[in-house]
C-alpha cells in the first residue's frame, strides 16, 4: 500500500518552532558524504525556496487577513526548514564545488523526471532541457580543474558522466520561444503536475544562485561562465514555468506545493543513506504533513472543492537520485541538435534563433567555449568523465 | 586577455592551483595501502611543507605590510597553521599502515582543508586587491621555486630515497625551501 499524505497525521504547527540551537544543523563531509546526499540537500533546499516565494506571491495577491496571516505563520516555519536544509552544507566546499554539485541536480534529477513522465509533451520538455544541464556541468568541470586543480570526479563520483551535451552557445535563444504550452489541469496526470513544480524550482532556485555567486569570482573566465550559465537559468526557469496550467486557482497551487513537498521529503526519506539527514526528512516530512493539511483546509473553505479531485489517491513511486547514463547517452545520439520554434521544437537554426544568436554573442567566441580553449591550453586537453566508452555523438568526440 | 591560462603569474592562482594538488594527494594515500601509500604520503608531506614555508615567507610578509588589519588576519592563518603542523608531526613518525594512521590523517585533512579555505577567503582576496600585477608575478616566481622542492607526482628513483625521510629531514627541506624563496625573492627584488 503507498503512503497517502492525507491520511497521515503531522507535527502541530504550534509546534514546529525550532529554536537556534535546533537550527545548528551538523553539515555534511565536503570530502567523504555520499554526492546523492548532496544532491538531495540542494534538491530541498530548491523546493523550499519556491515554498517560501510562492506564499509570499500568495500573500501579495490575498485581501484576506486572515489567511495572510496563516501563510505568515506556515511561510516561517518554511523559512526555518530551508535554513536546516541548506545549512548541511558546508562551508569548506567551495562555490565552484557546490556549482558542480547543482549541475550533478539537473542532470539526475531531470533525467530521472523525464524517464517517469507519463506525458509525452511534457517527457520531451525535460529531455530537451537534460542535454543543457549536461553541458554546464562539463564547462563547469573543466572550469574547476583550472582553479582549483581538482577533478569533478572527486564531486559526482562516477555517478554521472561529464563530457559535452548540446553545446552552451547554441542554448541563447529568442526569449519568445522559450514559453512551452502549459498541461490542462482538468486532464492531467497528478504525477505530472509535481514533476513540473520539483523541476521548476530546481531550476529556479540554480538561476538565483548563479545570479548571486557568479560575481564572487575573481578570475575573469570564471565570471564571465557565471554570467552567460545564469541566463540560460532564465531561459530554463521560462521553459519550465509555462509547462504548469496558469488556470491553477492560487488555493490549488499552494496544496500542489504542499503535496509535492510531502511526496519529495517521503522519497527522500525512503532511499537517504546518511542517517542524521535523514532524520531531517522525516521530521520535515511530519512538518509537511500539517501543511498540507492547512492548505486543504484553506481550498475547501475558499474554493468550495475536495483537494481529492486534483491529487493522486497515494503518494507516486519515490523519485529517486540514481544515474541516469543510458539514458542522457541516448538523448546525445538523438536530440543534440534540436532548438525551440514557438512551443514546438526544430531542427535547423531558423532566423530568430540566427539573429539572437548573432546578437548575443556579437561575432565572438562566448565564455562556454573561451573557457575550454583556456583548459586545453593549460592542460593540452579537455576534462571529461567518460564512464561508459566514448561520446555517442561522432561530433562531440575529443578531437586528439 | 589575461585568463586563467596566464594567471601562472599570479601568486593566487597558483597557490590555490596547490591547495587542489594537497586535496588530491590526501586522495590518494587514502586510496592507496602499502608501498603506494607510504610513497604518496611522503609526496604530500614534502609539498604541506614547501606550500607552508613559501606561504609563511612569500604572502604572509606581504599581507602583514600591506593591507589594513593584515597582521591580524595573518596571526589567525598561523594559528591555523600550527594546529595542522602538530597533527602532521605526529603522522610524520607513524606507520602509514598503522590502524590508527588514516583517522589521524583525516583529522589532518580536516585541519588543513579549513585552513586552505581561510586563506583563499580572509587572506588571498586581499593580497589580489592590494598587489600589483608585478608583485603577484614576482611572489608566483618564488612560489615556483619552492615548488620543485615538493614533485606532487613521483620520479623514478626518487621515491624510495624519500622513504626514509622523518621528522630530520623535513625540518631540513622547510630550510632548503626558505632558503630557495628567500634567493628567489632577493632576485626579483
Amino acid at each position: 500500500m503507498g503512503f497517502n499524505p492525507l491520511e497521515h497525521q503531522g507535527i502541530p504547527l504550534d509546534r514546529q518552532l525550532r529554536s537556534w540551537r535546533e537550527l545548528d544543523v551538523e553539515p555534511i563531509d565536503p570530502d567523504r558524504s555520499d554526492p546523492y546526499t548532496r544532491c538531495r540537500i540542494i534538491t530541498m533546499n530548491g523546493i523550499e525556496v519556491e515554498a517560501v516565494l510562492f506564499s509570499h506571491q500568495f500573500a501579495r495577491h490575498c485581501p484576506d487577513p486572515d489567511v495572510k496571516r496563516q501563510l505568515a505563520e506556515v511561510r516561517y516555519i518554511e523559512q526555518q526548514q530551508q535554513k536546516a536544509v541548506n545549512w548541511l552544507l558546508p562551508g569548506l566546499a567551495s562555490v565552484l564545488e557546490t556549482t558542480i554539485a547543482y549541475e550533478q541536480v539537473a542532470v539526475d534529477l531531470t533525467g530521472w523526471i523525464a524517464r517517469h513522465e507519463p506525458d509525452p509533451y511534457l517527457k520531451q520538455a525535460y529531455e530537451f532541457g537534460v542535454l543543457e544541464d549536461f553541458d554546464h556541468l562539463f564547462r563547469y568541470a573543466n572550469l574547476y580543474e583550472m582553479i582549483e586543480h581538482r577533478k569533478a570526479d572527486a564531486i559526482v563520483e562516477n555517478l554521472t558522466e561529464v563530457m559535452p551535451g548540446r553545446p552552451t552557445k547554441f542554448h541563447h535563444r529568442h526569449p519568445a520561444d522559450n514559453v512551452r504550452e502549459p498541461y490542462d489541469r482538468s486532464t492531467v496526470n497528478p504525477l505530472s503536475r509535481l514533476h513540473a513544480l520539483t523541476i521548476m524550482s530546481a531550476e529556479q532556485q540554480t538561476m538565483n544562485f548563479y545570479m548571486n555567486v557568479g560575481p564572487q569570482y575573481m578570475e575573469p573566465i570564471a565570471r564571465r561562465l557565471y554570467q552567460e550559465i545564469a541566463l540560460i537559468e532564465e531561459e530554463h526557469v521560462t521553459h519550465y514555468e509555462s509547462l504548469v496550467d496558469p488556470g491553477e486557482t492560487w488555493w490549488e497551487q499552494l496544496v500542489n506545493h504542499e503535496y509535492n513537498e510531502c511526496y519529495l521529503y517521503h522519497s527522500f526519506m525512503e532511499q537517504e543513506s546518511d542517517p542524521k539527514v535523514k532524520a531531517i526528512w522525516e521530521l520535515h516530512l511530519n512538518m509537511e504533513l500539517e501543511h498540507l493539511r492547512i492548505a486543504c483546509d484553506l481550498m475547501r473553505r475558499h474554493d468550495a472543492r475536495e483537494p481529492q479531485e486534483i491529487l493522486a489517491p497515494e503518494l507516486p513511486n519515490v523519485l529517486t537520485f540514481e544515474p541516469n547514463k543510458a539514458y542522457v547517452r541516448e538523448l546525445l545520439d538523438t536530440q543534440m541538435d534540436l532548438t525551440t520554434l514557438g512551443t514546438g521544437y526544430v531542427r535547423d537554426a531558423h532566423e530568430r534563433f540566427t539573429r539572437m544568436q548573432e546578437a548575443v554573442h556579437g561575432g565572438e567566441e562566448p565564455p562556454s567555449e573561451q573557457v575550454m580553449a583556456q583548459h586545453r591550453e593549460m592542460f593540452g586537453h579537455e576534462y571529461r568523465i567518460e564512464t561508459e566508452g566514448e561520446h555517442p555523438d561522432l561530433a562531440s568526440r575529443e578531437r586528439s | 586577455m589575461a585568463g586563467i591560462a596566464a594567471s601562472d603569474a599570479d601568486v593566487v592562482a597558483l597557490l590555490m592551483r596547490q591547495h587542489g594538488d594537497i586535496r588530491n594527494l590526501f586522495d590518494e594515500v587514502e586510496r592507496t595501502s602499502g608501498d603506494e601509500r607510504r610513497a604518496a604520503f611522503r609526496r604530500l608531506v614534502r609539498l604541506l611543507a614547501v606550500h607552508e614555508t613559501a606561504e609563511e615567507e612569500i604572502v604572509h610578509p606581504f599581507t602583514r605590510s600591506s593591507v589594513p588589519g593584515g597582521a591580524a588576519v595573518v596571526e589567525a592563518r598561523l594559528t591555523e597553521e600550527r594546529e595542522a603542523k602538530e597533527l602532521l608531526s605526529r603522522l610524520d613518525g607513524m606507520d602509514t599502515d598503522d590502524p590508527k594512521f588514516l583517522p589521524e590523517l583525516r583529522a589532518l585533512r580536516a585541519e588543513v582543508s579549513a585552513h586552505a579555505r581561510a586563506e583563499e577567503r580572509y587572506e588571498f582576496i586581499h593580497v589580489r586587491r592590494h598587489a600589483d600585477k608585478a608583485r603577484l608575478a614576482s611572489m608566483a616566481t618564488a612560489v615556483r621555486t619552492a615548488e620543485k622542492l615538493a614533485p606532487t607526482h613521483p620520479h623514478p628513483g626518487t621515491e624510495s630515497a624519500a622513504k626514509n625521510l622523518a621528522v630530520g629531514p623535513l625540518a631540513a627541506l622547510m630550510d632548503r625551501t626558505r632558503d630557495a624563496v628567500r634567493s628567489a625573492l632577493g632576485k626579483e627584488g
